[in-house]
């Protein structure tokens, strides 16, 4: 509260306080929302491919983080997008999500989408969603390159 | 998301660092087929088949997202999932339509609707849980209802679905009435979420075209349609009838159908 809030007679006094209050439980809510709990670094390999290393947490969260990192990976004429979900510690059905529609994008773009460094466990959800069928799973990042180039 | 379960700290010293990743309760596991616990026959366009993500489908994919933001009331967006969890078939209005899975609405689980065809749980969390569809259903993808606070503090209940017509008959009834009558479903659906929390239920609705482009090599995939194979399964109904007063009880179905005192 400033002096000027201060001279405020009572009930404006008072009603002033409550908006500050609920400002404040606003402000404090918003530090408390989910964000995304992702980092994807890009790095070029080749004239035709780069590779994002997916670190994180793909949920609903994550859209902006890889579209930006798509945008990234693509420029100056990329041909191959290669993932890398080593670091991938957490995913749920709105990350799956995302990829469907970052692997739509990419083949509007007449790009490949390839990934390594899934874990087993990972391995079988891209099973049972069925996004094995679609996107090629390999097992190195040398495999995935070249799979790419070609 | 759901809160990772603590491990004794005696197990971390043991054994290390835990390997099995937080999210694993919350997928089905893989199968191939999808198989239906009870009565054996009573799920024909189900049983056996397989899941299918929006990327088998034939039609265009669509993401449909329907909202409603519960503002002036006081509920944990875990308390939304719980509700819709458990309250599935009144607040989704298919009533006894929707057959829920006994465990009710786990990963893994089959729920059954009205004998036409069925949605199999692919993931669930406290905050959200996922239906993916069998061969036959009308939509190839997957329906994920999720509930969060927004930058208001507000909590929102939500359903996204990511689909495709499964086949070109489903694709041709899309601007015919099936996508009025999905739309319908969702937004009266979260009408029901907000009505039972006590929020006004003003419904935001979002519709996209993520990929205009049909899926021609996915034609075949009306051998399984569910609305015709039904419709053949009911008009042979006669047919059947009278094969079996030519040729007597037919010792196979008595015991495939342990409901009709076959051999178990």
């Amino acid at each position: 509260m400033n002096a000027e809030t201060e001279d405020l007679p009572g009930a404006l006094h008072a009603l002033r306080c409550e908006f500050e209050g609920i400002r404040e439980i606003k402000r404090t809510r918003r530090s408390e929302m989910p964000q995304a709990q992702i980092t994807m670094d890009v790095r070029r390999v080749s004239a035709k491919v780069s590779v994002v290393d997916v670190k994180g947490e793909l949920t609903a969260f994550a859209e902006g983080v890889l579209m930006d990192a798509y945008g990234q990976a693509s420029e100056g004429g990329v041909r191959g997008i290669v993932m890398n979900f080593e670091g991938l510690e957490y995913m749920n059905s709105s990350g799956i999500g995302l990829l469907v529609t970052l692997l739509i994008r990419v083949n509007r773009e007449k790009q490949k989408l390839l990934i390594y460094g899934l874990s087993d466990h990972y391995q079988s959800i891209f099973q049972i969603t069925r996004l094995d069928d679609a996107i090629a799973i390999h097992d190195s990042e040398e495999d995935a390159v070249k799979a790419a180039s070609t | 998301m759901a809160e990772q379960t603590p491990q004794p700290e005696e197990r971390t010293e043991r054994t290390g660092p835990r390997t099995e990743p937080r999210d694993a309760a919350h997928w089905a596991r893989y199968t191939e087929r999808i198989r239906v616990p009870g009565v054996p026959g009573s799920a024909p366009n189900v049983e056996g088949r397989r899941m299918v993500g929006p990327l088998q489908g034939f039609g265009k994919m669509w993401q449909k997202t329907y909202k409603t933001r519960l503002g002036g009331v006081s509920v944990a967006p875990v308390e939304v999932v719980e509700t819709l969890k458990e309250r599935f078939p009144e607040i989704s209005g298919f009533g006894k339509g929707f057959r829920m899975p006994d465990g009710g609405l786990v990963p893994g689980a089959v729920a059954l609707l009205g004998g036409l065809s069925g949605v199999v749980v692919l993931y669930a969390d406290e905050e959200s849980f996922t239906y993916m569809t069998p061969e036959g259903h009308p939509f190839s993808g997957w329906i994920t209802f999720s509930s969060y606070a927004d930058e208001d503090g507000a909590t929102v209940a939500q359903a996204q679905l990511l689909i495709r017509a499964n086949d070109p008959i489903y694709e041709l009834m899309m601007p015919l009435g099936l996508h009025k009558i999905e739309d319908r479903t969702w937004q009266r659906t979260l009408g029901r979420v907000a009505a039972h929390f006590g929020a006004d239920g003003r419904i935001e609705t979002r519709i996209t075209c993520v990929d205009p482009k049909r899926q021609w090599r996915q034609c075949k995939n009306v051998r399984h349609n569910a609305l015709v194979l039904s419709a053949l399964h009911a008009v042979s109904t006669p047919l059947r009838w009278i094969r079996r007063q030519a040729t007597g009880p037919s010792k196979n179905a008595r015991t495939r159908n342990p409901t009709k005192g076959g051999t178990p």
